[in-house]
């Protein structure tokens, strides 16, 4: 038996808390990409632990899930990221704001 | 005889429909042939029904044919019917009868116009409406014929779009016109909810007077705006600017005669509500006297004969009104004759001076047209009632029904009397201005005489048919001699007044000598100009203006309603409807730009609000919880 569930359920908390921190406050898509990788992960991760506590596959097979969308949404992101580039848009979320009110 | 009937309804309808889906696949003039062959059949279906009812005995002449059931609602139903009797007969036969002409003497006169198709689609749709209003077989449908009369006549004097003068005419007519349908419809109304039906024979039924006298009011409402009686007379001198053999047909010889029809066909009500049939009797007797005096001062040669209609067909309500039904229809049909017969007159005269209708730049044309002129004497004679012309057989005996009346009927008379005198006055005042004297200037420059062709063979060969009509159609009737349209309307209206034989000859005599009075003071000031035409400023401004009744309506309904319209206007929609939908707008965009300014744009401010968000619904599920 390794660790206790609780202490993969921090590491996952932490995982998470760090990508959404990501998410908002860095300003390089590519960076927000990665944030939101590292959020899923900890997602994942708990799913796995609870998984294994409760004895049950299913959420190892969410989790399979999860990376499966997880793998079309970089393609897609990584997709934006270069479009935008080759357009000489500068790499800054806060710039791509044409949505203002 | 049932077949008859209905072939002299449908015909016109026929060809109405015909010219119209046939468009340009039909020529111009063959658009007129098949307008007027389709009258030519229904008068020929006229003859039919006549021959049919002469066959029966006096007490079986009411026939109704019922095609399919029309309306149903409730206990209430009305059939799709033709009436065959002896009323609907007569009138058949004038309006089929003189239709044809008109429609004929149209290819003439028509010939070369731009639009003849649409016009001869629009004759041949008024044929078909008059037919529908005289021959349906029970007030609804007549009704429907009333209303459709309007609408054709409302197309035919607004022929010529393009003049803004026809136009507004024609909305006159058409409005004027609506005032005494929808009278005419209250009245319907009040009787389905009194009897349930609209059936003719209702009309005999007992009522109690407020009913009978509400019913009567509407009817007669109905039957003024129709005629161009006293109060609703001033849209028919207007709507002379529609083509001559439209003012013909529609504005002389029948559609403005329907009040009298109506009035005939519904005389049992009129019977049950004596006021209301006075007053019948009152307003033709004062619209005789105004429109034969405001004919005095007209000079458009067309006007003039418009006011002599609305002047006859003044007397023809005397008459009915009186109760002296087969003498308002005896004179219905000789003025339909001459009356016919003047305008067509008038028309080649309007034809041959290059379509002038005032009759100051006229003069001389006796010798240039002596035909044309031979006719007009014969149709100015016969309005005027000059012995043996047709209308001195139908308007005397009118003025001896008057005679058999009391009081009131005494006053008739004289207005009757008065009305002769006027009659002789201003018709041959339009004959000697018109047709006496040298040529005047524009008639030298502008006259080019009727040529034996196409045009004036059609133009003169009905007119010939009419003065034929004019100098015999009234030796049918000889009252007291011999009265083969009393005996023949008998068995539908029973007269209630019944001249004695001296009163017959006194009105007569009476009534020769004061037309022929007025034929001479016409000749003194006109003919011969042995006097000088009287001048009084006050009178003639007055009759110039028509008694003011233009300038009356227009302050009464029309202003009154421009006022409250911009009133409206000024203090209700602009503050209140404009206004307020003006601020909501404004509030709904201010409100809009408050929100938007939580639409930052930035990835980021949404990434915090979701995970926010979702932060205190997880903090919210496990406090609850």
């Amino acid at each position: 038996m390794g660790p206790a569930t609780t202490w993969y359920l921090g590491v996952a908390g932490f995982l998470f808390g760090v990508g959404a921190l990501g998410v908002l406050i860095r300003r390089n898509p590519l960076i927000v990409l990665l944030s939101l990788e590292i959020m899923l992960n900890g997602a994942n991760l708990a799913l796995i632990a609870f998984a294994r506590h409760l004895n049950n596959g299913d959420g190892q097979i969410f989790a399979l899930a999860v990376m499966a969308v997880a793998a079309s949404e970089v393609v897609v992101g990584l997709g934006l990221i270069v479009a935008l580039n080759r357009k000489r848009v500068p790499l800054d979320v806060d710039r791509l704001s044409s949505l203002r009110g | 005889m049932i077949y008859g009937a209905w072939i002299c309804l449908l015909s016109p309808l026929a060809a109405a429909g015909l010219i119209t889906l046939a468009d340009e696949r039909i020529s111009r003039r063959g658009a007129g042939y098949l307008a007027t062959l389709s009258c030519f059949v229904a008068f020929g279906g006229a003859v039919a029904s006549l021959v049919g009812l002469l066959e029966r005995d006096g007490g079986q002449r009411t026939v109704v044919s019922t095609a399919w059931t029309w309306i149903t609602g409730g206990s209430y139903r009305s059939g799709f019917a033709v009436i065959i009797d002896p009323l609907s007969v007569f009138m058949m036969l004038i309006v089929a009868g003189v239709g044809a002409l008109i429609v004929a003497y149209s290819i003439g006169y028509m010939d070369g116009d731009n639009e003849e198709r649409r016009y001869f689609a629009y004759m041949a749709l008024f044929v078909f409406s008059m037919l529908l209003l005289v021959q349906g077989g029970n007030l609804i449908l007549l009704l429907a014929g009333w209303g459709m009369v309007g609408l054709s006549s409302y197309l035919l004097i607004g022929f010529w779009q393009e003049r803004p003068s026809a136009i507004a005419a024609a909305k006159k007519a058409f409005i004027m016109n609506a005032i005494g349908d929808a009278t005419m419809a209250l009245a319907l109304f009040l009787l389905i909810q009194k009897a349930g039906s609209l059936e003719f024979g209702i009309l005999g039924g007992q009522y109690s007077s407020t009913v009978a006298n509400l019913v009567a009011l509407g009817l007669l409402g109905g039957a003024v705006a129709k005629s161009a009686q006293l109060p609703l007379q001033t849209w028919l001198p207007d709507a002379m600017e529609g083509p001559t053999p439209v003012s013909a047909l529609i504005h002389a010889a029948t559609m403005v005669t329907a009040g009298v029809y109506l009035i005939v066909r519904t005389h049992a009500i009129f019977e049950q509500a004596p006021y209301v049939a006075d007053l019948a009797a009152g307003l033709g007797a004062g619209t005789l006297l105004i429109a034969g005096l405001v004919a005095l001062v007209q000079v458009d040669i067309k006007r003039v004969i418009a006011y002599s209609t609305m002047s006859q067909i003044g007397y023809m309500f005397v008459g009915v009104g009186l109760g002296a039904y087969a003498n308002g229809m005896f004179h219905l049909m000789t003025h339909a004759f001459f009356k016919a017969l003047l305008f067509l007159a008038a028309g080649i005269v309007i034809h041959a001076l290059a379509d002038e209708q005032d009759i100051r730049k006229m003069g001389g044309l006796r010798h240039l047209m002596p035909r044309t002129y031979l006719v007009f004497l014969i149709g100015s004679l016969a309005l005027v009632g000059i012995f043996p012309l047709a209308g001195f057989f139908s308007k005397d005996s009118i003025l001896a029904a008057a005679l058999d009346r009391g009081a009131y009927g005494y006053v008739l008379w004289v207005a009757g009397l008065a009305g002769t005198f006027l009659t002789g006055l201003y018709t041959f005042r339009l004959l000697f201005v018109v047709f006496w004297g040298e040529p005047s200037p524009f008639v030298r420059e502008h006259f080019h005489a009727l040529k034996d062709d196409f045009v004036g063979l059609w133009l003169a060969v009905p007119v010939a048919i009419l003065a034929v009509l004019s100098v015999l159609g009234g030796w049918i009737q000889w009252a007291p001699l011999w009265h083969p349209i009393d005996t023949w309307l008998q068995t539908v209206a029973e007269p209630t007044v019944s001249p004695k034989s001296w009163q017959e000859a006194v009105s007569s005599a009476l009534a020769l000598l004061l037309g022929l009075g007025g034929i001479y003071a016409a000749w003194l000031f006109y003919g011969v100009r042995r006097l000088a035409v009287p001048r009084f400023a006050f009178p003639q401004r007055v009759l110039e203006h028509k008694f003011y009744f233009d300038e009356l309506y227009d302050a009464l309904f029309y202003r009154p309603t421009v006022w409250a319209a911009k009133g409206f206007y000024r203090w209700i929609e602009e503050p209140l409807v404009d206004e307020s939908s003006d601020s909501l707008g404004h509030d709904t965009r201010d409100l809009g730009r408050l929100v938007a300014r939580a639409q930052t744009g930035l990835l980021r401010t949404y990434a915090l609000a979701i995970a926010s968000s979702v932060a205190v619904l997880a903090i919210v599920f496990v406090a609850v919880r």
